[in-house]
């Protein structure tokens, strides 16, 4: 056990170099799958052994639940002693549990809401709603929906909204929704994976413009219709957080790529590139954090038999 | 996902939402000759709702400026202001407007652009060519 435990709680770390290599240097379908996957992965890892960790700090509570032979001193040297962490990792873990189980409420809040505010319209697979302000949205669920304002279809061309609705289809038939869920909850899980869910968020949208982008045949089109929708929403009361940072934003980056040459089809790049190493870092970082963690699960279920007369 | 689609289309028995009956209220509201009071809504309402339920979905709709009321002795008369398409884009924007990070349940088509992304976005965009491609 030992070090082990703590190894996945900082390993997301190794993740950061892909998750910025991988929107510009692999193929956005490729990238969404390889980063939500080993998002996923760290997640797990990282808030099992936060478990583990409060296992161990309740040992030290007095009144803890644990069977009497847990407070021997034998068993006292087996476990990592580590009064701070262990006790520390009791509010952590609540604290994520309470955030993930939040995200999810929201998530299903939203879809649940957006559903009913539709109920009353025609079953169509696009729900075009009176409204001049601009926006366009996917709306997965039990019936997937495309909803979309006149403001928007307005200011379009009809090739524009072609692209504007293949792309959405593209996002409902692929489940992107599923994917930002994913990713969504374990940032919750471990803040070292904030970087991955904006990546997962970015190559998402990425996805999806090229693979509308091909269905409308032409990438230019859909650069335009990405550009022409940012610019016609740009005065919509939308909330969200405000841009402090000069870099190019996801919209300019996405309209740029789309203007340049297509993201080549290979899914997984030669091992000595950049992008290659930073895969392939990653990739190994997953693995030390399953292996550390599956290593600490089996030294506390090991010593939890041991400890007790079960 | 076409199976998803019959499987859930058209399978009623279950309760009505709030959403819904709004939109049936609305409905017959707007095949109404003239303003009318709740009683002739509640009548004209398939299911057998409470007086007291469509004097609330009313209430709610007209908080949504969806529907307009006049006080006609000691009671309302309500007419309709939008139709369903229109109810429901009201709704859709107060779901929106409710959900601070929406963006991270709904995928937008597009985000919000900062000053700097939209001098890049105008200028992409006069470089983009293409007019001729649309048809």
């Amino acid at each position: 056990m030992g070090v082990f435990v703590f190894l996945p709680l900082v390993l997301p770390l190794t993740a950061w170099p892909i998750a910025r290599l991988a929107e510009q240097r692999l193929h956005p379908k490729a990238a969404t799958w390889l980063l939500t996957g080993v998002t996923a992965v760290f997640a797990v890892c990282s808030t099992l052994c936060l478990a583990l960790l409060m296992v161990v700090g309740t040992a030290q509570l007095p009144g803890n639940p644990l069977p009497d032979g847990w407070s021997d001193p034998e068993v006292r040297e087996a476990v990592p002693y580590e009064e701070v962490a262990g006790r520390a990792a009791i509010p952590a873990l609540i604290a994520v549990l309470a955030a993930c189980t939040c995200a999810a409420w929201q998530h299903h809040r939203v879809r649940r809401r957006a559903a009913n505010a539709l109920a009353g319209l025609p079953a169509t697979s696009v729900a075009v709603l009176p409204d001049p302000t601009p926006y366009a949205y996917a709306l997965p669920g039990r019936r997937d929906r495309i909803v979309v304002t006149t403001g928007m279809l307005a200011g379009l061309k009809p090739s524009e909204r072609r692209a504007l609705f293949a792309h959405e289809r593209v996002h409902l038939a692929r489940r992107h929704h599923r994917f930002l869920l994913t990713v969504q909850l374990a940032a919750r899980a471990n803040p070292f994976l904030r970087p991955l869910r904006t990546a997962v968020a970015y190559t998402a949208e990425r996805w999806a413009d090229e693979e509308a982008a091909a269905a409308v045949g032409s990438r230019h089109t859909m650069a335009r219709a990405i550009g022409k929708s940012a610019l016609l929403s740009r005065g919509a009361p939308l909330a969200t957080l405000a841009h402090f940072a000069a870099a190019a934003g996801p919209v300019p980056r996405r309209v740029a790529a789309l203007l340049g040459p297509a993201p080549a089809g290979a899914n997984w790049p030669p091992v000595f590139t950049t992008v290659g190493l930073a895969t392939w870092g990653a990739a190994a970082g997953t693995t030390v954090s399953a292996l550390s963690s599956a290593n600490s699960t089996v030294t506390l279920i090991l010593i939890l038999r041991a400890a007790t007369p079960m | 996902m076409t199976d998803q689609n019959k499987g859930g289309a058209d399978q009623h028995p279950r309760r009505r939402g709030q959403g819904e009956l709004e939109g049936q209220v609305l409905a017959v509201l707007r095949q109404a000759p003239k303003a009318v009071t709740a009683a002739w809504v509640q009548d004209r309402l398939s299911g057998d709702l409470a007086y007291t339920t469509v004097m609330t979905i009313l209430t709610r709709l007209h908080a949504k400026d969806a529907v307009a009321r006049q006080r006609v002795g000691r009671s309302f008369e309500w007419t309709p202001v939008a139709d369903e398409a229109g109810l429901a884009a009201l709704r859709m924007r107060r779901v929106l407007d409710a959900e601070t990070d929406r963006g991270a349940v709904l995928a937008s088509f597009v985000t919000v652009l900062s000053p700097t992304d939209e001098r890049l976005l105008r200028d992409l965009l006069v470089q983009a060519p293409g007019e001729e491609e649309d048809r």
